[in-house]
């Protein structure tokens, strides 16, 4: 039983992955990408994780899976405010480009 | 035909790897070809924890994907290939 | 001027040793204008793209010959598992068997190059040494490499800096980089009982210092991490390790009349000189990992 339910959130989390890989390769905008790209590192590593942490057999399993979800929500916004924060300040036809015209 | 899923797993690990590496010598842009060096990096990592080197992995995690890339994009700053930047 | 050269005055001029003088006028009118070298020939982009097919040609042909030579190489390689390739030798039976019992650490990798090979480990961080002392010879900003529009750059850079002293980026550095180091000193420290190392834990300190550095600037790094202290914990660990070393083959590299205690294997402070060798070279490759950053930079640690 614990099997099942651990696989489901990791097919989920799979699935979650390969969306945000299919939007990252269709969308042709950095801050569109950007979207697409931090759905991925949010909430399919999440599923996976928490799949991962029903299979756990241990408490020290699990906190490192807790450190690890920890770690990538902390570092992943900031990276992804950095990439908006140089596109914003070194693209000249921004205005044009976020808010038409 | 009966394999293992790790086996098969590790030939599309492979298969990816030869991929990143044509594609790291075949880009045209300096940029795109670091990003894809990064990737190539982050795949030998997991097929070293499948050959069994873990100490391999983390060093080839920690250098090849996290400080390599940050000197290679120093190094083309350095000689101005990057666009964007001040001296474009 | 013809009649001046009479025999007495060539003589005479023989005699001074002045003979090229009289024949100056002729040589210099002779002497062919010097050729005003051209150092940096730029390429020419027409001829270079008439001559692509043969440049394509070329490439090919190169690559064909150098992974035809590696692919027969490969081929000859004895078969991989085979129990009688020369591979499975005694040596490695040898380090199977009685490898924990002789260096004392249970994770073996760390054993092997820091105890039976730890003359190559030694070479390895000279290796890291020797570059980033390369580096630093071709990038060191002093009094004769310095050009206004790198001075004008990193005089924005700072004003860049103070100007957002609670950025995003800031608060998450502050919170993330000591635990980026402290993940890099658990490694070190347990390099002899789980995978990892000095090279591995020192590369992860180095990206944490790198990331400070790249937050909060080149400034407040230089509060704790100067150019002294680069030199100091580079050359200090490169001496300590040497000591160590040559203390174990001093003895004899056998392990025999050795007063350093093996302790229990399994324990944090066992496995004789690994630990402490482990921290010499995770020092050296985060301060060199750090300097190669620094320089690339701003040209100074």
């Amino acid at each position: 039983m614990r099997e099942i339910i651990a696989g489901i959130f990791i097919c989920m989390g799979t699935i979650v992955f390969a969306l945000s890989l299919l939007g990252i390769y269709r969308l042709k905008y950095v801050m569109n990408r950007m979207h697409a790209a931090a759905m991925g590192d949010t909430m399919g590593l999440g599923l996976v994780v928490i799949g991962l942490i029903i299979l756990g057999h241990d408490v020290f399993h699990i906190a490192k899976y807790i450190l690890m979800i920890l770690f990538f929500w902390m570092s992943s916004p900031i990276a992804s405010h950095m990439i908006g924060k140089v596109e914003m300040l070194t693209n000249k036809d921004y205005d044009e480009r976020v808010h038409g015209k | 035909m009966s394999m293992e899923v790790s086996t098969i797993i590790q030939m599309l690990l492979v298969v990816f790897l030869i991929a990143s590496a044509i594609g790291v010598s075949v880009t045209r842009n300096l940029f795109i070809a670091v990003i894809v060096f990064m990737g190539y990096s982050s795949i030998m990592a997991i097929i070293w924890v499948f050959l069994q080197s873990p100490d391999l992995a983390i060093t080839e995690a920690a250098v090849g994907a996290g400080v390599d890339s940050v000197l290679f994009f120093l190094t083309l700053k350095k000689v101005h290939a990057l666009k964007g930047t001040r001296e474009g | 001027m013809k009649e001046e050269k009479s025999f007495w005055r060539k003589l005479n001029a023989w005699i001074n040793g002045e003979e090229a003088l009289i024949h100056a006028d002729e040589y210099i009118a002779r002497r062919e204008q010097p050729k005003k070298r051209q150092w940096l020939k730029r390429p020419n982009i027409q001829e270079i793209k008439s001559n692509k097919g043969l440049y394509w040609f070329l490439c090919v042909l190169i690559s064909i010959v150098f992974i035809t030579i590696m692919l027969l190489v490969v081929s000859n390689l004895p078969t991989f598992g085979d129990p009688m390739d020369p591979a499975n030798n005694e040596v490695m039976e040898r380090y199977l068997e009685k490898g924990i019992e002789e260096t004392g650490a249970i994770n073996f990798v760390a054993g092997m190059i820091l105890d039976y090979r730890a003359f190559d480990t030694f070479g390895e961080s000279n290796v890291l040494f020797l570059a980033v002392i390369c580096v630093l010879m071709l990038l060191k900003r002093d009094k004769k490499n310095i050009s206004e529009a790198e001075d004008k750059e990193i005089a924005e850079d700072e004003m860049l800096d103070a100007a957002d002293h609670k950025s995003i980026l800031k608060v998450g550095a502050k919170y993330l980089s000591p635990l980026i180091i402290l993940y890099g000193i658990y490694v070190i420290l347990n390099g002899h009982l789980s995978p990892g190392g000095g090279f591995s834990g020192g590369s992860i300190i180095g990206a944490g210092l790198i990331l400070y550095a790249a937050a909060n600037g080149h400034k407040k790094m230089q509060t704790f991490f100067t150019f002294k202290t680069f030199t100091g914990i580079s050359v200090a660990c490169l001496l300590t390790y040497c000591a160590c070393k040559s203390y174990s083959f001093f003895t004899g590299a056998n392990h025999v009349g050795y007063a350093i205690p093996k302790g229990t294997p399994g324990n944090i402070l066992s496995a004789g000189f690994i630990l402490p060798l482990n921290i010499c070279v995770g020092l050296i490759v985060a301060a060199t990992m750090y300097g190669f950053y620094a320089l690339f930079t701003k040209g100074d640690i």
